[in-house]
């Protein structure tokens, strides 16, 4: 077979299969197409202007080392006129943060660029390590999540940061859209599809000052497939480290993954496609991101802190997360029955009736919707999450006392807790019983933890 | 009617209800058309449409009808809209002639497994809510269980086609201007199977007997997203039931996206396309114009989703 030619130069010998689109490259190509799209990205969403300093949030992996040495391509080749700084987090977890951080360390002299690595004991007095010693391995990725959404704001407040960039793909927002869609959590779902994201701080703080509150964060590599990340990495020789963190296999997040992998590998463009469609449905959700009330605007998508484990959500135990969903969704359908039967006697016109009756049951229009029957009757607004902030450390919190603080404060009580909140997203119509009973019912499961 | 276990089984208890109120009332509050889309002769594994005269056997008081998907070529002939149609050779040619040639070729130029699917099920979709419409329905009720709609919710978000999932998983009016009813929603595909099991005579009798799915080959030629999703909460259902409630729950959380009827729509699946974003050009993710390739001049009037499906260039329905 003879060799096939470079799709763009129409010289070289294609080497390279362009998993998006499997478009046939050679390497010099494929390098200045995959630049050429990050630059894309961040010229389109307007994410960097001329003067501003930047945070890479650096773990040493693919993502990130990717992202760390095309934002420094490009800010030479375009004059972005930005200054990249790295920001390193160590959750102190050995075995695992100390090779990557060499690793990062190595990636600052290479690229030139001034490297803080911020550690949680500094941050909050516990490393990972003591937290699992306390509280075991289960749930312990509520507290690196909870700790690491805080910590990358922390950090760049310190060093006087307004604006983080992470190394999240496109791989891994189509994950979290799905991951959402199977959780049920539509409101984080409109979240994580937006390229900017920010908590700003609830008084508009004067521009010199930088509290933690009012950091920006942006994903240019949101449309980047995984693969190319990695193809990117290879043919430009970068130093990286490739490792998964040793406390935790989610259930819904790796159900997600396989399911994305196997999506590509029926149609390449999927992983592309779901990301769309997650931002097309970001603007359908009911109270969503549209009608932001408090001055949110432009792209960018109010963020409260995220809960869970490495990126995700859901302190639930690491093995039986869907499991215990599930359990939950049982015990949540059996106490909303008692809500939902008042709702339909009060709006209905007629009663529904049983099927032997002469009533027409097809009925059409709005009222129809009001009379179905009870799990999807009503469409339950998501709890709007009225923003506050911290009465401990002043971070952007729904709650009185953020959730950093909360599990702060059980692990220095010494004491194992967990942090499944009432509050936070209950919707609305459920009857006050029927909350208290599936909230006992989850403290009674994890309370042997 | 697809004679599956669901549509078979909403027939079943809508033709119970209709014998009730009878019995009751002498009179019946509405009135049963049963359709079946033929696809038999585009689609291997379709059921055989001969299938009907059992059910009209078994079911005897309802209108039957099956109609050839091809069909959706002709589905406007009183008031065709020459200006969406967008393909002017077309008008030309004598219709009936020309239906079946015109759906294969459209097939024919479809690029995967996957796109063939979808653009019949999308036929499908059309040429159903053209029939209604043409009848005076008030509603089309649409067989799909909880697991079903969970396997669309996914599946036509790995299509790209998250912004119509309000219109193909909820109950309410739709852009077609037709209701859409899914009776079946809050129950399970293997309660269906058990009920229809239990119910006396059995409905297996008159049901299509689907190919066992098992496990879905890996070989990417053959499998499509839908077989995907059906391979994926086949095994969900088994062990996490209301997972699989919770994701249409989710989805139907979703409000409809408000579209007057000037909006542009697309001209195979028919939604609206907001802001006249046709194409897969011309959003955030598009990379297209960073390659020097002109972004926006794709005026083929197919939304995201279609687009990704079929190429350019052929003769869609009118």
């Amino acid at each position: 077979m003879a060799p096939s030619i470079c799709a763009v130069c129409q010289t070289n010998r294609a080497l390279i299969l362009r998993p998006k689109n499997h478009q046939k490259l050679c390497k010099p190509c494929f390098i200045s197409v995959f630049e050429a799209e990050i630059h894309h990205t961040i010229t389109t969403n307007s994410l960097f202007h001329r003067g501003e300093r930047i945070a890479v949030g650096a773990s040493g992996g693919k993502d990130s080392t990717v992202l760390a040495s095309v934002l420094k391509t490009l800010n030479e080749r375009y004059d972005y006129g930005v200054e990249l700084i790295l920001l390193s987090i160590d959750e102190g977890i050995k075995g695992y943060r100390d090779d990557s951080l060499e690793t990062v360390k190595r990636n600052a002299k290479q690229y030139g660029m001034p490297l803080t690595i911020l550690g949680y004991d500094e941050l909050y007095g516990w490393t990972m390590d003591q937290v699992v010693e306390q509280v075991g391995k289960k749930g312990n990725c509520t507290y690196c999540g909870v700790f690491r959404r805080q910590a990358l704001d922390r950090g760049a407040a310190k060093l006087g940061v307004r604006h983080v960039v992470t190394g999240h793909n496109a791989d891994d927002v189509a994950e979290t859209v799905l991951m959402n869609l199977l959780r049920g959590d539509l409101p984080r779902l409109s979240r994580t599809t937006s390229i900017v994201t920010s908590t700003p701080s609830i008084v508009p703080s004067s521009p010199e000052t930088t509290s933690h509150t009012n950091i920006k964060r942006s994903k240019p590599l949101k449309y980047a497939y995984e693969k190319e990340i990695v193809l990117y990495a290879h043919h430009k020789n970068l130093d990286y480290f490739s490792t998964e963190c040793l406390y935790s296999p989610e259930a819904f997040r790796g159900s997600a993954r396989a399911l994305i992998k196997n999506l590509e590998r029926v149609r390449p463009s999927a992983i592309l496609d779901v990301v769309r469609s997650g931002e097309d449905m970001a603007k359908l959700v009911p109270g969503g991101n549209d009608n932001c009330g408090n001055g949110c605007g432009g792209q960018a998508t109010l963020v409260e802190e995220e809960e869970g484990g490495c990126g995700s959500s859901n302190g639930r135990t690491t093995g039986g997360e869907m499991a215990s969903m599930e359990q939950q969704l049982v015990q949540s359908e059996a106490a909303a029955e008692g809500g939902l039967e008042v709702e339909i006697t009060t709006a209905a016109s007629k009663s529904p009736n049983p099927p032997d009756s002469d009533v027409i049951p097809l009925v059409t229009g709005k009222k129809g919707k009001k009379l179905k029957g009870p799990p999807h009757g009503t469409r339950k607004q998501p709890a709007r999450q009225t923003m506050g902030q911290c009465a401990r450390c002043g971070y952007l919190s729904s709650q009185d006392i953020c959730k950093a603080c909360v599990l702060l404060e059980g692990l220095n009580k010494n004491r194992p807790k967990n942090s499944i909140e009432v509050t936070y997203d209950i919707p609305e119509e459920a009857s006050l019983n029927g909350n208290t009973v599936v909230n006992g019912v989850q403290q009674l499961s994890l309370g042997p933890d | 009617m697809s004679f599956g276990v669901s549509s078979v089984t909403l027939l079943h208890i809508l033709d119970y209800q209709l014998k009730n109120q009878t019995a009751k009332t002498g009179r019946t509050g509405f009135q049963l058309l049963v359709v079946h889309i033929d696809t038999s002769a585009v689609e291997q594994t379709a059921p055989n449409p001969s299938l009907i005269s059992n059910l009209q056997a078994r079911f005897p008081d309802h209108s039957y009808a099956v109609l050839p998907v091809k069909d959706v070529f002709e589905e406007t002939t009183s008031d065709a809209k020459p200006q969406t149609s967008g393909q002017p050779e077309e008008q030309a040619e004598p219709h009936a002639t020309s239906t079946s040639s015109h759906l294969s070729t459209l097939l024919a130029s479809l690029p995967s497994a996957t796109a063939l699917a979808d653009t019949i099920t999308t036929l499908r979709t059309r040429l159903l809510t053209a029939y209604a419409a043409a009848h005076a329905c008030e509603a089309i009720l649409w067989g799909d269980s909880t697991t079903r709609l969970a396997e669309r919710t996914l599946s036509e978000t790995a299509k790209g086609r998250g912004f119509s999932l309000p219109w193909s998983v909820a109950d309410g009016p739709t852009p077609g201007g037709i209701m859409f009813n899914y009776p079946l929603r809050d129950l399970l595909k293997k309660e269906l199977l058990s009920h229809a099991e239990f119910v006396r005579p059995p409905l297996t009798e008159v049901m299509f007997e689907e190919s066992k799915t098992g496990v879905v080959s890996t070989s990417s030629k053959t499998t499509t997203i839908d077989d995907l999703m059906r391979a994926y909460f086949e095994s969900v259902e088994e062990n996490y039931p209301s997972i699989v409630a919770n994701v249409v729950r989710t989805a139907t959380k979703l409000e409809p996206a408000g579209f007057e009827q000037s909006d542009a729509r697309c001209q195979l699946c028919g939604m609206p396309v907001p802001e006249g974003r046709f194409g897969i050009h011309g959003w955030g993710g598009d990379q297209h114009d960073a390659q020097g390739l002109e972004a926006g001049v794709q005026k083929e009037g197919l939304c995201y989703g279609c687009t990704r499906s079929v190429p350019r260039g052929v003769g869609l329905p009118p």
